[in-house]
């Protein structure tokens, strides 16, 4: 299940990951607990950017998109249907996935950049309309203001929970569930597909793979789950508004975060996740708000960074000083 | 609809909407020659702004004066950005070709970096520049006219054909051009193409620096005003049809119209979905925009 991975890089993601298991044991304080989840539904959000993205080379910055509808539905069927928030999270991931072929199928014929400017343009229609809209056919969106999910106390059929643990745990099972998907796909055709796609489009259509088609597979399994870490960022905070689960910010976030990690990787996206989650809570943590937006500037000149000196993300440096370890180790 | 009406709201489209343009000038130039798209287009322009605040602020100089030092500053601050980060891209690609989202993604890092250490210096309330021109108007029969809306449509005007000009006739506007159709050919004839680089990025942004001097008068100033300026070149450009100059102004003012007329409909927010939507239409149906050559 590994890939390439050496066994010196196996261990480490052993260990890496028990150490993920076992933290809510060594790390008692809310607060920490509280950071520790949003790192992990961090890297979720960006290997679900990843796993179209990332394979496909397209730049997506309208990903919120995804998780803000998805959100939406998850707050509205719990609060308006009384439906427990673990269905309508699926039922939000599945009517994500159905508006990502929705968008798909009219982006993914323009390339690069026109891609890119085409996905913040859908996104933020959506951004723009929810948050304009206090009623929609009923439906109470309240505009701006946004919806409170109302507390009911512990409780796994409501998806609320006293302690920050089981939040924690949760978030971690997404991140499984996405790393095994990301590792299936990298074996199945559809990734080689994309593969293909992303390396020439044209070669890949005159081998008989249907470019849109594929791509749109992978969107909408992308968009599931984004979808679903829509909801569950929701029912963490039990608060949902346009600006912050549909905003552009929030998919520049997935997407920066996969790309400096290092796209088109299994992990890749994780790492960035945890290297530049922290950076952002540390600097908001220590200097507070007299340096309102700093951790923007660490991860905007890191970006830029990353993309002049390691194309590929940080995961490939990275490698190759741990080949170098084990290479080592031999002699 | 009286016509009454209808003449102010084709006024305040054609203002903005020129305006709209002359922002997205040096978007147009840059992606034309460069085939980069600047993300950070719109943060230049907030950075302009600032910059003139600022010395209004602390100088007390009028933003009209301001735009002598905005317009070689944000030459300066272009031909830095160009020459110290964006060039290293160039110089790793082969034949100086590069791949249009590296630049993009390098640029989306520049956007961060600007608009947040704007946010971190000046805080995030809205600043505003008071001069007494603010208010002026004069009267074209009955429909009054902002004195300082007219001011940067006029120089979006100036600008655009000062900018043809001199790409058609002068030396340097020709090794402008010659770079933007064939740059190994440009190198070929002895053209310093980094140096051409360097020099359209830097008027590129230089041309931010006057409306950012011009704007401030009419507009108030967040640090985050940048991307929906960003955006809206980005849709002018596409409009016009990419690197054209005529384009451009065209484009501006389409999208000034639609924007007035959608705003008589629905709510000045929610009129920008109609501007997206016109966005993507575009992309779609015609990539090359309204003015644009195959």
């Amino acid at each position: 299940m590994f890939g390439t991975a050496t066994p010196l890089e196996r261990g480490l993601i052993i260990i890496g990951f028990l150490c993920l298991l076992v933290l809510p044991f060594v790390i008692t304080n809310p607060y920490h607990i509280h950071t520790a989840t949003m790192i992990v539904y961090f890297a979720f959000m960006a290997a679900s950017w990843n796993f179209v993205c990332g394979y496909l080379g397209q730049l997506s910055l309208g990903h919120s998109v995804f998780s803000g509808v998805a959100g939406y539905v998850t707050v509205l069927m719990f609060t308006q249907l009384g439906i427990s928030p673990w269905i309508g999270m699926l039922f939000g991931g599945l009517l994500a996935a159905v508006l990502s072929v929705a968008i798909g199928s009219l982006t993914f014929r323009l390339k690069g950049p026109y891609f890119t400017l085409t996905t913040i343009a859908f996104a933020e229609i959506m951004r723009i309309w929810f948050e304009n809209t206090d009623n929609f056919i009923g439906i109470p969106l309240k505009g701006s203001e946004g919806l409170v999910v109302p507390l009911v106390g512990d409780s796994w059929w409501a998806f609320q929970f006293n302690d920050k643990t089981p939040y924690y745990y949760i978030a971690l099972g997404l991140l499984l569930m996405i790393v095994l998907a990301t590792i299936m796909l990298e074996k199945s055709k559809l990734g080689y597909y994309l593969k293909a796609i992303r390396g020439d489009q044209d070669g890949a259509e005159a081998l008989g793979i249907n470019p849109t088609k594929y791509s749109l597979i992978a969107l909408s399994i992308s968009a599931f789950f984004t979808g679903i870490g829509g909801a569950f960022f929701a029912q963490f905070f039990r608060y949902i508004n346009p600006e912050r689960n549909m905003g552009i910010d929030m998919s520049i976030d997935m997407a920066i975060m996969a790309i400096i990690g290092g796209q088109g990787t299994v992990l890749g996206p994780i790492l960035g996740a945890f290297i530049l989650h922290p950076i952002a809570e540390i600097t908001r943590t220590t200097l507070g708000g007299s340096f309102l937006g700093l951790h923007l500037v660490i991860y905007g000149t890191v970006l830029a960074l990353t993309v002049l000196y390691f194309p590929q993300g940080i995961i490939v440096p990275l490698r190759r000083i741990l080949a170098r370890i084990s290479g080592r180790a031999k002699k | 609809m009286d016509l009454l009406l209808a003449a102010h709201i084709v006024k305040n489209g054609l203002l903005i909407g020129g305006i709209y343009g002359g922002v997205a000038l040096g978007l147009s130039l840059i992606f034309g020659v460069m085939r980069i798209i600047n993300f950070a287009h719109g943060s230049l322009l907030m950075v302009a702004m600032y910059l003139a605040w600022f010395l209004w602020k602390t100088l007390g100089l009028h933003p009209y004066v301001a735009a002598f030092i905005t317009v070689p500053a944000l030459f300066g601050l272009g031909y830095l950005i160009q020459s110290q980060i964006i060039s290293h891209l160039f110089t790793r690609e082969k034949a100086l070709v590069v791949e249009p989202l590296s630049a993009l993604l390098l640029t989306a890092g520049i956007f961060l970096v600007l608009d947040n250490l704007v946010l971190m210096i000046f805080g995030p309330d809205v600043r505003a520049v008071s001069v007494d021109i603010a208010y002026a108007n004069f009267f074209i029969g009955e429909i009054p006219v902002n004195i300082p809306r007219f001011i940067a449509f006029v120089a979006s005007i100036v600008v655009a054909s000062g900018l043809s000009y001199w790409l058609k006739h002068s030396n340097m506007g020709r090794a402008i051009r010659a770079t933007a159709q064939n740059r190994d050919a440009a190198t070929m004839s002895g053209i310093n193409v980094p140096f051409i680089y360097n020099v359209t990025f830097g008027l590129g942004v230089a041309i931010l620096g006057l409306f950012g001097a011009l704007l401030v008068p009419f507009f108030s100033i967040t640090p985050t005003l940048g991307l929906s300026f960003g955006i809206k070149s980005f849709i002018v450009v596409v409009l016009g049809g990419i690197g054209s100059i005529w384009g451009c102004v065209v484009g501006g003012i389409v999208l000034g119209l639609f924007e007035a007329v959608a705003s008589q409909f629905v709510t000045a927010t929610s009129a920008a979905i109609f501007s997206f939507g016109l966005f993507i239409v575009i992309l779609l149906v015609r990539p090359k925009g309204l003015m644009g050559k195959a």
